[in-house]
């Protein structure tokens, strides 16, 4: 199940518009305004909000990139519709 | 706290050791075929070089002055490294291929090798990167002059009458400068990976990170108690924490501000020259990239993990601000940790070391490529010029890096670490619309491309370098304040009055806008040069090409040059060992003609090899330029490929033209099948499709030779009447001999001298000759075209297109021959049928003749009852008999004639004239067949025939009967009352055997009853079906049981008997048959 799930995921990040997605939507969550939800000067603790946003987001988008490096080793598959790398 | 300068000096030059070690081990392993840096964490070590001493203490002191946006430097790539996988590798493919040497080479290669566009970018690069080394310097001296306490202190007398710290940059500069030459240029070639260089960087991202995230462990848990500690502790002293942990107030930490800070990092990442160097360059594997992909965000997450931390800590520390930048190198060091400091100092001198170095290698191989050979390809090269070109190269590091060390000079202590490295990149994202426009859009040009960079580098002066440099107090000046002239329109900070905003955002948009937008524009409004537009072809479409479809050259020389002369062009810049070795990896199993030549359409590749090669160390600017020259030197050019269809065409092979002469070819052959009209309709349409002066076909004759069979154009009488044997050293017999195409499409260029002559009086320009020949078959003949005005039109495709033509010239040809001889074959057989009817109307008359000449009816003789019949096997046939009645005797003769033919029906038309003749005068048997051979003896001999004859006197009155015989079969007689038969016989020769022969006569006494029966042999040796003969006896004894019938039923039954006998069997000889019976 976990596999297959992992494989489906694979399987559409190898479109190029899966990082074209990934990286607007890395730029929308970076910027003004979604960025203000957390740019407040709250503490989760003791840390701040921004702080520990920035350093999960950045976590995450290394390993979306991970598995996106991964994605494009898969061997070539007739479900990709052809649109691939 | 401080550190002794010799302990200091001591570690960093031990360190600077370990890594010119490491350097030449990565060297001398390469040298062995075991690249020790060919792996992708190398390279994402060596991408890291991407953090200098900007990241390692200008991150910090930017977090404590403005807080979390020193991130934004780090997340920008991040986020771009998502685009690696297409737009790097698209890069790295289209570099590798090209032999490019840097970012200025990069992009002015697509824009059409543009020399000019390279020399902009190198200036650009050079005037924008200069404050970045700057800062580096500046880095390696504070930090020195912070671990040693302000060392002319401790040394006084080598401070003289400057500060020390003086020294100590220049000293930095110095070193940088002597590092990058000997690990960045040993040799010109700047397309080749320096793996010593990749090494030592490798290393240095290595202590760097380690260095600092030591510093950063020691910081959060040594002098605090962890991230929250410090945060918490921080709140509760009161500081506003606000500012440093939130941001989006106007100015410095503004939403604008942080956006514009991921996208010029998002651009520096890949635009920066040493990023570009050590990315592209320096790659080894487009595997790489996808390690490098996570890996490299992964490295630089954890670098900045502690950037807070030890910034917010600085501040606690030491309550202040002042001097963030440092505090990397100040907190162990306060706090009295000497070794964590010396390492924080070689991490921070690592990191300024590795930048230094790549960026003062990549600039200084722009430097050469893009503003000194410029000026060095307009000189005729010289065999010093590898030498020249590579110390060139040497001088321009140098030159890189003291530029800096001149601008720290100058401007110094101004602005914090942090903003000095945004200038720079702000000045290379000046490279993004170009670069990106040039890898996606066919029809971004040259043009665009200058225009957009000139006018975003003029707005990053005015609104960046000029405020930084009014800034530093270098210039006084109210410009910042009034703008120009007391025009505060056009103040540079906020320029056309767009105020509100901070001065990166203001300088990004403006620069940005008008870049792009001049780029667009130009693009859109003007044309793309010829080259240029080759070159989009090999960047935009990189993964696309197949270099088996690539399409025919357009391009041709005006005169051939020889491989030599293209291997001693490359020594003169490359050195003459790498040219040998260049050159015969390229030709390997090329072909090669008599003269060390490559054929006529090798010879662009092979140019565009040269100019590869030459680019991989001068750039492909310039690598053009000097080919171009050398051409023009020897009295050749490129020129276009003459357009035969009036129009550019990418490729001919299936063009609509080229159908529509082959369907008019088709036609042609279909409308008729005469060959001369075909060759005549031909020739006109290819005269008239391709303007030729002169079209001819000519064909091979039985006797071998070439014969002119249909001709087209002006009439020149040195071409047209050359009807000649084909002989292999003459292009003609080449073509025919040889079943290719063989042409000159100059023949300025002929090197036969008999034909030059020729061609010259007639003011042929070029030619070809088409052997006619359908596939795999041996030529009938050659097609020759001929034109005095066109140069150089003869192509692949268009021989390939006249050679299709001749082949269906060909076929016409074949089919023609084949009618031909279907023609002559059934005419033949008519002549024959025709010869045979005549014959066999022939053979009839002659039969009747033959037939007239037998008497009709025997004679009717009182006491005697004849009965003769004749058979011929054939129409005509050469038996004989008669009967000579005469007062009281009647002669019957039987004569055979050997042979059925004509012949011998001649022979006895002409013995029966003879014998009548001979009959009236002599008496006797024997003197009638003697005078009979006298007479024929001379005419048989001659007609190789002879005769047997039987000859018989029967006296009527005494029933005697005298008889002779010239080797005639011997006839029967059957006496009444005797069982048996008699054989006569006599002596006596065949006629026409010997002129004298006696023959014997003799005579017998018949009597009533008796039956005497002569014939020819074609009874008794008429065969049955075992192959017996019939034989005598049988024939004896058939008339034995028919002898009391009348003479004629005798004769009947003797036939019937013999055609029972033969049954199916046909006549094998003719018949001849006379009975005589006595009444």
């Amino acid at each position: 199940m976990w596999l297959k799930l992992k494989l489906l995921v694979l399987k559409r990040l190898r479109l190029r518009e899966s990082w074209v997605i990934f990286f607007i939507l890395g730029m929308i969550m970076m910027n003004y305004p979604f960025i203000t939800i957390f740019n407040k000067p709250l503490k989760a603790y003791n840390i701040p909000l921004l702080f520990i946003y920035l350093q999960i987001g950045w976590l995450v988008s290394i390993f979306v990139i991970y598995l996106y490096t991964k994605a494009i080793e898969l061997p070539e598959d007739k479900d990709d519709g052809g649109e691939d790398h | 706290m401080i550190l002794s300068i010799e302990l200091v000096v001591g570690a960093a030059l031990l360190y600077v050791l370990l890594l010119v070690m490491v350097a030449f081990y990565a060297d001398r392993r390469r040298a062995e075929g075991r690249s020790v840096t060919s792996n992708p964490y190398i390279y994402v070590l060596s991408i890291a070089i991407y953090l200098t001493t900007w990241t390692y203490y200008g991150s910090v002191g930017r977090a404590a002055t403005t807080g979390l946006d020193f991130s934004l430097i780090y997340l920008g790539p991040t986020l771009t490294a998502f685009s690696w996988w297409f737009l790097l590798r698209k890069i790295i493919r289209i570099s590798k291929e090209n032999n490019i040497t840097s970012i200025a080479d990069f992009i002015s290669s697509r824009y059409g090798k543009s020399q000019w566009l390279g020399a902009l970018i190198t200036f650009i690069t050079i005037v924008g990167i200069m404050p970045y080394i700057a800062l580096q310097l500046k880095a390696v001296s504070s930090t020195f002059d912070i671990i040693c306490g302000y060392p002319y202190i401790q040394l006084p007398f080598m401070h003289g009458n400057y500060p020390f710290s003086i020294h100590t940059s220049f000293f930095a500069a110095f070193f940088f400068s002597i590092f990058g030459v000997i690990f960045g240029a040993r040799r010109l070639s700047s397309s080749e990976r320096h793996e010593g260089l990749v090494a030592a960087i490798a290393v240095e991202s290595i202590l760097k990170l380690v260095a600092f995230i030591c510093v950063g462990i020691y910081v959060t848990y040594g002098l605090f108690d962890g991230f929250g500690d410090i945060f918490s502790r921080l709140a509760a002293k009161g500081e506003t924490l606000g500012h440093l942990t939130t941001f989006g107030e106007a100015g410095e930490t503004s939403y604008s501000n942080w956006f514009s800070m991921i996208c010029l990092s998002m651009g520096a990442i890949i635009l920066l020259p040493r990023q570009f160097h050590i990315m592209v360059i320096e790659n080894s594997n487009e595997e790489h990239i996808k390690k490098a992909m996570w890996m490299f965000p992964a490295y630089m997450f954890l670098i900045n993990m502690f950037v807070m931390p030890i910034a917010l800590g600085g501040i606690l520390y030491t309550g202040d601000v002042l001097g963030a930048d440092y505090f990397v190198l100040t907190l162990p060091l306060k706090s009295g940790h000497s070794w964590l400091a010396l390492l924080a100092f070689l991490g921070g001198f690592s990191a300024a070391a590795g930048m230094v170095m790549v960026e003062s290698v990549a600039i200084s191989t722009m430097f050469l490529n893009h503003l000194l050979m410029p000026i060095v390809v307009r000189f005729r090269p010289k065999a010093w010029f590898p030498m020249m070109l590579i110390n060139l190269k040497r001088l321009g590091i140098f030159l890189v890096v003291f530029l800096g060390y001149t601008y720290q000079q100058i401007v110094g202590e101004t602005y914090m670490l942090v903003n000095i490295g945004l200038i720079s990149f702000a000045a290379v994202i000046q490279f993004a619309p170009a670069l990106i426009g040039g890898l996606y859009w066919r029809r971004g040009n040259k043009s665009g491309a200058i225009t957009g960079i000139i006018l975003g580098f003029s707005v990053w002066f005015y609104t960046l370098l000029l405020p930084s440099l009014v800034k530093s107090g270098w210039w006084q000046s109210r410009i910042l304040e009034d703008g120009p002239f007391g025009i505060g329109i056009l103040k540079p900070t906020e320029l056309f009055g767009l105020s509100g905003i901070d001065i990166w955002t203001n300088a990004l948009f403006w620069s940005l806008l008008l870049n792009i937008g001049g780029y667009l524009a130009c693009s859109i409004i003007l044309p793309q040069h010829e080259l240029e537009k080759e070159q989009v072809r090999k960047f935009v479409d990189v993964f696309a090409l197949d270099r088996k479809d690539s399409p025919w050259e357009v391009k041709r020389f005006s005169k051939p040059v020889t491989i030599m002369q293209f291997v001693n062009l490359m020594t003169k810049f490359i050195g003459e060992h790498q040219a040998h070795t260049s050159i015969s990896d390229y030709m390997g199993d090329r072909e090669i003609d008599e003269k060390g030549g490559v054929s006529e359409f090798e010879l662009p590749n092979l140019k565009r090899f040269v100019e590869k090669t030459l680019a991989g160390s001068v750039g492909a600017a310039a690598a053009g330029a000097i080919v171009e020259s050398y051409l023009s030197d020897v009295g050749s050019k490129m020129e276009s490929v003459y357009d035969i269809y009036s129009k550019v065409r990418a490729d001919l092979n299936e063009s609509s033209e080229n159908l529509f002469v082959r369907l008019r070819a088709s036609e042609i052959m279909n409308r008729t099948l005469d060959l001369q009209i075909i060759m005549d309709d031909l020739l006109d349409l290819v005269r008239r499709e391709f303007k030729f002066d002169l079209v001819i076909i000519r064909l091979i004759s039985d006797q071998n030779m070439l014969v002119v069979k249909s001709y087209r154009g002006e009439h020149m009488p040195g071409i047209i009447d050359r009807n000649a044997t084909p002989e292999i050293n003459t292009y003609l017999g080449d073509a025919f001999l040889g079943n290719r195409s063989s042409f000159l499409n100059d023949t300025e260029n002929n090197s036969k001298p008999e034909s030059r002559e020729m061609l010259a009086r007639e003011g042929i320009k070029s030619f070809a000759h088409i052997p006619i020949a359908r596939e795999g078959e041996a030529p009938l003949g050659v097609l020759s075209v001929f034109s005095r005005t066109i140069i150089g039109q003869f192509t692949p495709p268009f021989l390939n297109l006249l050679a299709s033509l001749a082949g269906q010239l060909a076929q016409a040809i074949r089919i023609d021959a084949e009618i031909r001889a279907k023609d002559k074959e059934r005419l033949e057989k008519e002549l024959a049928q025709l010869e045979n009817a005549r014959v066999l109307r022939d053979m009839e008359i002659a039969k009747q003749i033959q037939l007239s000449l037998l008497p009709d009816n025997p004679p009717d003789i009182p006491g005697v009852q004849f009965a003769c019949r004749c058979i011929p096997a054939a129409h005509v046939g050469g038996d004989y008999y008669d009967f000579f009645p005469k007062k009281r005797s009647v002669d019957i003769v039987i004569a055979d004639v050997s042979g059925h033919s004509v012949g011998a029906a001649l022979i006895m038309a002409e013995t029966r004239a003879v014998l009548r003749a001979e009959v009236r005068s002599k008496n006797s048997p024997q003197d009638i067949l003697t005078a009979l051979n006298d007479l024929l003896h001379d005419d048989l001999d001659r007609a190789e025939l002879f005769i047997t004859m039987f000859y018989v006197t029967y006296e009527t009155a005494t029933r005697r009967l005298s008889y002779a015989n010239a080797g005639h079969n011997q006839p029967l007689l059957f006496r009444q009352g005797k069982s048996s038969c008699l054989e006569l016989d006599a002596e006596g020769l065949i006629l026409g055997i010997h002129r004298k022969v006696e023959f014997e006569e003799k005579e017998i006494q018949l009597a009533q009853g008796d039956i005497l029966l002569l014939y020819t042999d074609g009874i008794t040796e008429a065969q049955n079906d075992a192959g017996e003969l019939y034989g005598m006896g049988r024939l004896c004894n058939l008339l034995e049981e028919i002898h009391v019938e009348t003479a004629e039923k005798i004769l009947e039954g003797v036939l019937r008997d013999v055609a029972r006998y033969a049954k199916s069997i046909t006549l094998q000889d003719d018949i001849s048959i006379v009975v005589v019976k006595m009444l």
